[in-house]
């Protein structure tokens, strides 16, 4: 009951905002509005370039690795598993680049970003093993028991730089 | 048997003296490899000792490498660390490829790895560049100063169209039509 009463209510301040309902609002606006938004994605776009040449704050990137996705920044360390083949010292270009961000605005992939737009850079620091971890299996009154040990490889990377070339939206060289 | 019941250190992940930063510093610094001469326990490593080891020692010049031969003790190798870890490892019966393997291993890894678990897999200084988020981050600061209860902030607008709804969209689409005809 109480559903249908705040549905009504809704419904009353929907429709009782304009003469002609929401609809009738939407069909009158629509070509300017597309004008307008189009004005809006320059200037962002063109506020976003600025802001990167500037270089304000720090820059995250989320890429992909090894099936996972993970959140990166100068600095950072990362633990990857599994066989990699990278030694250690390698200097890698991480381009699997799924959204870069400022501080102030992001670059959300479709689903990646565009390529060259952002450059992820890491080294290898370290490939060793995990420490040794127990799979044990158990069935209760079957007289089933299995105990085995693993070690995984770790690849431990060290990310050097984040960076966004400032040029969102811009035509891929071979294009041109 | 959980991790709480382990004796094993657990850790986080971390790099010694900012390696990777600016350059990478390899962390093995010494490697003994201690061995028989006569023993069949000593064989894989002695292979490895005649055919591997030159080469070892050239491609990686800031190794120091010793060899130290002893009489009917079995194989061991002893790789010590630039953050102070020593990892010790038998060599026993192990063959010539293994042993390879293994001393892969102690070169590339940084330390004692594989002593500590790893509670996390990632480590970073700047965990929001962009802020915590709150219940308040994208919400209209207009909310700041309502008094509440207000009718406005407390609808419940969250439910989906219901049919007598779109009954009355599709009511209203219709007099839109019919309007222009009938000026």
């Amino acid at each position: 009951m109480s559903l249908i009463r705040t549905g009504l209510q809704r419904l009353a301040t929907v429709f009782s905002g304009s003469n002609g309902g929401i609809l009738s609002r939407f069909l009158t606006n629509v070509v300017p509005a597309q004008q307008q938004s189009i004005n809006t994605q320059k200037e962002v776009i063109e506020t976003c370039n600025r802001m990167i040449a500037q270089k304000p704050s720090r820059n995250f990137a989320i890429i992909h690795l090894l099936g996972k996705q993970w959140r990166v920044s100068d600095g950072d360390l990362l633990v990857v598993e599994g066989y990699w083949p990278p030694s250690i010292g390698d200097q890698i270009k991480l381009e699997k680049v799924l959204l870069a961000a400022t501080k102030d605005f992001s670059l959300i992939g479709r689903p990646l970003v565009q390529p060259d737009l952002v450059t992820v850079t890491a080294t290898v620091i370290s490939k060793g093993l995990s420490h040794t971890r127990v799979h044990f299996k158990k069935k209760r009154r079957k007289q089933f028991m299995r105990i085995n040990f693993q070690r995984a490889q770790q690849t431990m990377l060290r990310i050097n730089s984040v960076e966004i070339a400032d040029k969102i939206n811009a035509r891929p060289k071979n294009e041109q | 048997m959980s991790n709480s019941n382990l004796f094993l250190k657990s850790g986080f992940v971390r790099a010694p003296l900012q390696n990777g930063v600016g350059r990478y510093v390899c962390q093995l610094q010494r490697i003994v490899l201690k061995f028989c001469k006569s023993h069949g326990g000593s064989r894989g490593l002695r292979d490895y000792i005649e055919q591997d080891l030159v080469d070892f020692a050239s491609n990686n010049p800031s190794v120091v490498v010793y060899l130290k031969p002893r009489r009917h003790r079995s194989p061991v190798v002893v790789a010590e660390y630039l953050n102070g870890d020593r990892v010790w490892m038998s060599m026993h019966n192990k063959t010539h490829s293994e042993i390879t393997k293994w001393i892969e291993v102690l070169r590339t890894q940084q330390g004692d790895v594989s002593a500590t678990r790893l509670r996390k897999y990632q480590y970073t200084d700047y965990p929001s560049v962009q802020g915590p988020w709150t219940p308040f981050t994208y919400k209209d600061p207009k909310l700041n100063v309502a008094e509440l209860p207000d009718p406005e902030f407390g609808a419940n607008n969250r439910l989906p169209m219901s049919a007598t709804e779109q009954l009355k969209i599709m009511f209203e689409k219709k007099q839109l039509e019919i309007k222009p005809k009938e000026e």
